[in-house]
């Protein structure tokens, strides 16, 4: 499995607080980083593997918890691919799969909701602490995508961490809902240009992000 | 990574799905994606604890005997306790030795260094988090999803309740563990208000024994205290049902007796929104009888949807009369009078076979609900009242009297787009063997509910020159069918709150979404025979003979604002109002 690779607009600002940290930390307990793994699971009868999508550590990250005290939810976008590998020349991308996990607390509880949805069904669950919370987010993924035709594969995985604002969430309560928009729905004018400065705004004020990517090992289907 | 120029034309992978099977425990470590799976319909499921696991949890905090905590408590190394413990919220951290068993809700439990618990843990709401170096002899138990309960200011837990319904609203509940006995001491309305009784209230203790692991004991015993009931006849100002019922996940058997007023119909409103009306407008869409007498039951519910259950009846029926209870409005008018019934004591027998995969009970975005009862009964000692013979041929007196009637109710909750919904409903009832039936098991159509755009009980099967200012249902037989569609509206009648910090909007004070609701309704009730006006008994009427009606209504989610047009009789528009969705 590939290292994961992470590109954050605010990349700068955790150098710099790093830096700053850096004699505290050396007497800090390590903290694990967060992490995407993309794994494969046991051969099927054909050969093929399916892959198995896990993030690991996110809530080690602070920002990410402090976010979701501060009332933001979170929005875990998860991406699978699955690619044929061709040596010598460019890969042929044959597949993709997404899926959303949408994290919030809830303060007048004390909860926390995690909604997964997947092709427009959605799973809600709800975890009173953040040791739970954190195991939940840390469950597998199995994909079940795996090529059948003859010849080389492997998997790209992507997840996306960013902070919901409040109308984004409620295009996906009204999706969810059955609404008029669906988050991925055209709007009015107005609405795309306010939600796009809400968006933007909300980047400015320095709400982390975080892209992270894996891929597996490769496997071969023999005809 | 390689570029993936066609990644954006594969977005919408068709049948993506996400296979969640419905006892999925938090602790599961893989979800199962099929992306070939039909594609979904929008639903949310709600995950959680096991409902039987959340009773016993409240069981076991609530026990007497069991020493609780609270927040983050720690038993350091070299502690020693012994009997029941149980912890709420923060974290349990265990370094000493523990001899019984430890119950821990939605808090994370550590079992540290030197740690040594003899008796079962069971953690719901939070994790098991174990050192090296720590021992535990007995049972484990995790649910990591959070346990819907509540702590009460007398420091025992409780079930939150979700969002109650406008009919249920007046009520107080207090709950006590005595040993393995758990008591609830309740006061409420009956959830309704009629013009037989005024506004009953119910009272009285449940108690609650937990046999086995997961099987339980009832014994529930409401009183009833009628506040109108001076001058309806009936046998007592004081009602009563007394149940017991020993029940596990999958079966059922109990007995209850009863004296009780129940109404005739169970349509056009439900008993909330009649009660409302009542209340309100002085108008009653029930009737009623009252009933003394006992039962016994037995259910299986041998897969999560289906319910069976027989019972067996013994009813004492008799006719009461309307009195005259308070109304908001329109107190000075006259009620409608309360009809006679066939009065007599009644043996009957019943199936009930239930269907149900809904996604929720009272507001269903999906799935299938087929409810079907078959019901047997005789009398030795039936008081028929006169009804003209073109109506119902005469009952046979002094023994021997007996009839058969059947209900069938099936439904479709679908969801063709995220925005779009479409709901249909066939619904059947009556007469199919034996004696006719007596009037308090007669049918009728017209009114809110079934036919909106007639007037309620614009369709009774009263013969010309039949005429009682009740205007009881006398129909044999009634079949409906009903179609809705739903799509969601934007209205934002109201003001959104602002919070004081950051500027985000906050909670939204008014009516902010409701649902545009086009219907339609298509039935007919009638008397089965050869006579005139009559419709063979092993036939139904022909269709051009149903009556239909269309509408077009807003539905908040707790009121509905509905317009309906009959397509026959000249009918002007009717406008109606209700608290729950039509069906």
């Amino acid at each position: 499995m590939a290292p994961c690779r992470r590109s954050a607009p605010g990349a700068w600002r955790a150098w710099a607080a790093v830096a700053a940290l850096a004699p505290a930390g050396l007497t800090a307990q390590a903290v694990p980083p967060v992490q995407l793994e993309v794994r494969l699971a046991a051969p099927s009868a054909s050969g093929s593997h399916a892959p198995i999508v896990q993030s690991k550590h996110l809530l080690s990250d602070e920002r990410w918890v402090s976010a979701l005290r501060s009332g933001l939810p979170l929005r875990l976008h998860y991406r699978l691919e699955v690619w044929r590998s061709r040596e010598g020349w460019f890969d042929n991308f044959e597949r993709e799969t997404q899926w959303d996990v949408v994290v919030r607390h809830e303060p007048l509880l004390d909860h926390y909701s995690v909604l997964t949805i997947v092709g427009g069904r959605g799973q809600e669950r709800r975890f009173a602490t953040l040791d739970a919370l954190s195991a939940a987010l840390g469950v597998s993924f199995q994909v079940n995508v795996q090529p059948g035709s003859s010849g080389r594969y492997y998997y790209a995985a992507t997840v996306e961490i960013s902070t919901l604002s409040d109308s984004d969430l409620d295009e996906l309560r009204r999706f969810l809902e059955g609404g008029p928009d669906d988050p991925g729905g055209k709007g009015k004018v107005g609405d795309v240009l306010g939600r796009g400065a809400t968006r933007l705004l909300l980047r400015i004020a320095g709400l982390p992000t975080l892209r992270l990517e894996a891929r597996s090992e490769e496997f071969e289907i023999t005809p | 990574m390689p570029s993936h120029p066609m990644s954006r034309l594969r977005l919408l992978l068709a049948g993506l799905a996400l296979i969640m099977a419905p006892a999925l425990q938090a602790q599961d470590s893989v979800i199962v994606i099929d992306p070939d799976a039909p594609p979904g319909d929008s639903t949310v499921v709600e995950g959680g604890p096991p409902s039987e696991v959340v009773d016993e949890l409240i069981a076991a905090y609530n026990d007497s005997a069991a020493t609780r905590t609270q927040g983050d408590v720690t038993f350091p190394e070299g502690s020693s306790f012994t009997g029941r413990l149980a912890h709420f919220r923060g974290s349990l951290r265990l370094a000493g030795r523990i001899s019984g068993p430890v119950t821990v809700v939605n808090a994370t439990l550590y079992l540290l260094p030197g740690a040594e618990v003899n008796g079962d843990i069971l953690v719901v709401g939070g994790r098991l988090i174990r050192s090296a170096g720590a021992r535990h002899d007995g049972a484990e138990r995790i649910f990591w999803d959070a346990a819907p309960v509540l702590r009460s200011p007398e420091g025992t837990l409780e079930v939150r309740d979700r969002r109650r319904p406008l009919g249920d609203l007046a009520a107080a509940r207090a709950s006590f563990q005595t040993g393995k006995v758990r008591t609830t001491l309740s006061l409420a309305t009956g959830g309704t208000y009629n013009r037989v009784e005024g506004l009953p209230i119910v009272f009285g203790p449940l108690f609650e024994l937990r046999l086995t692991e997961g099987t339980r004991a009832r014994l529930d015993m409401r009183g009833v205290l009628r506040t109108a009931g001076g001058g309806a006849h009936l046998s007592s100002d004081f009602g009563y049902s007394i149940r017991g019922e020993i029940r596990s996940s999958s079966a059922g058997i109990g007995g209850r007796v009863y004296g009780e007023v129940a109404a005739i119909e169970d349509q056009p409103l439900s008993a909330a929104e009649s009660g409302w009306s009542a209340f309100l407008l002085q108008r009653d869409y029930h009737d009623y009888f009252e009933r003394l007498g006992g039962e016994g039951y037995a259910w299986v519910r041998p897969v999560r949807p289906v319910r069976l259950e027989v019972s067996l009846r013994r009813d004492h029926e008799r006719s009461v009369r309307a009195t005259d209870p308070w109304s908001l409005l329109r107190n000075s008018d006259r009620w409608r009078r309360n009809p006679l019934i066939d009065d007599g004591h009644y043996f009957i027998a019943g199936v009930d076979l239930t269907f149900d995969t809904r996604n929720h009970r009272d507001m269903p975005s999906t799935g299938w609900y087929f409810k079907a009862r078959y019901e047997h009964g005789t009398s030795d000692d039936v008081t028929p009242i006169s009804l003209p013979i073109t109506i119902r041929p005469p009952v046979p007196v002094g023994g021997g009297y007996g009839f058969d009637k059947l209900s069938l109710d099936f439904r479709r909750y679908s969801r063709l787009t995220p925005s779009l919904r479409l709901n249909a409903r066939l619904r059947a009832v009556g007469w199919v063997g034996g004696d006719r039936l007596p009037v308090q098991r007669r049918v009728s159509l017209g009114g809110t509910d079934l036919l909106p755009g007639y007037d309620f009980r614009a369709f009774t099967c009263a013969q010309p020159g039949y005429s009682d200012p009740a205007d009881p249902a006398l129909c044999d037989r009634s079949i409906m069918t009903q179609v809705e569609v739903r799509t969601r509206l934007g209205l934002n009648l109201g003001y959104r709150l602002r919070e004081k910090e950051g500027g985000r909007t906050g909670r939204f004070i008014g009516i902010e979404e409701a649902d545009l609701v086009f219907l339609g309704d298509f039935g007919k009730a009638w008397l089965a025979g050869d006579g005139p006006g009559q419709v063979p008994v092993n036939r139904i009427p022909s269709l051009d003979e149903w009556e239909a009606d269309i509408g077009v209504g807003l539905d908040t989610g707790v009121i509905g604002l509905y317009l309906a047009k009959a397509l026959s009789g000249g009918e002007p528009v009717k406008l109606f109002a209700r608290l729950q969705r039509r069906f």
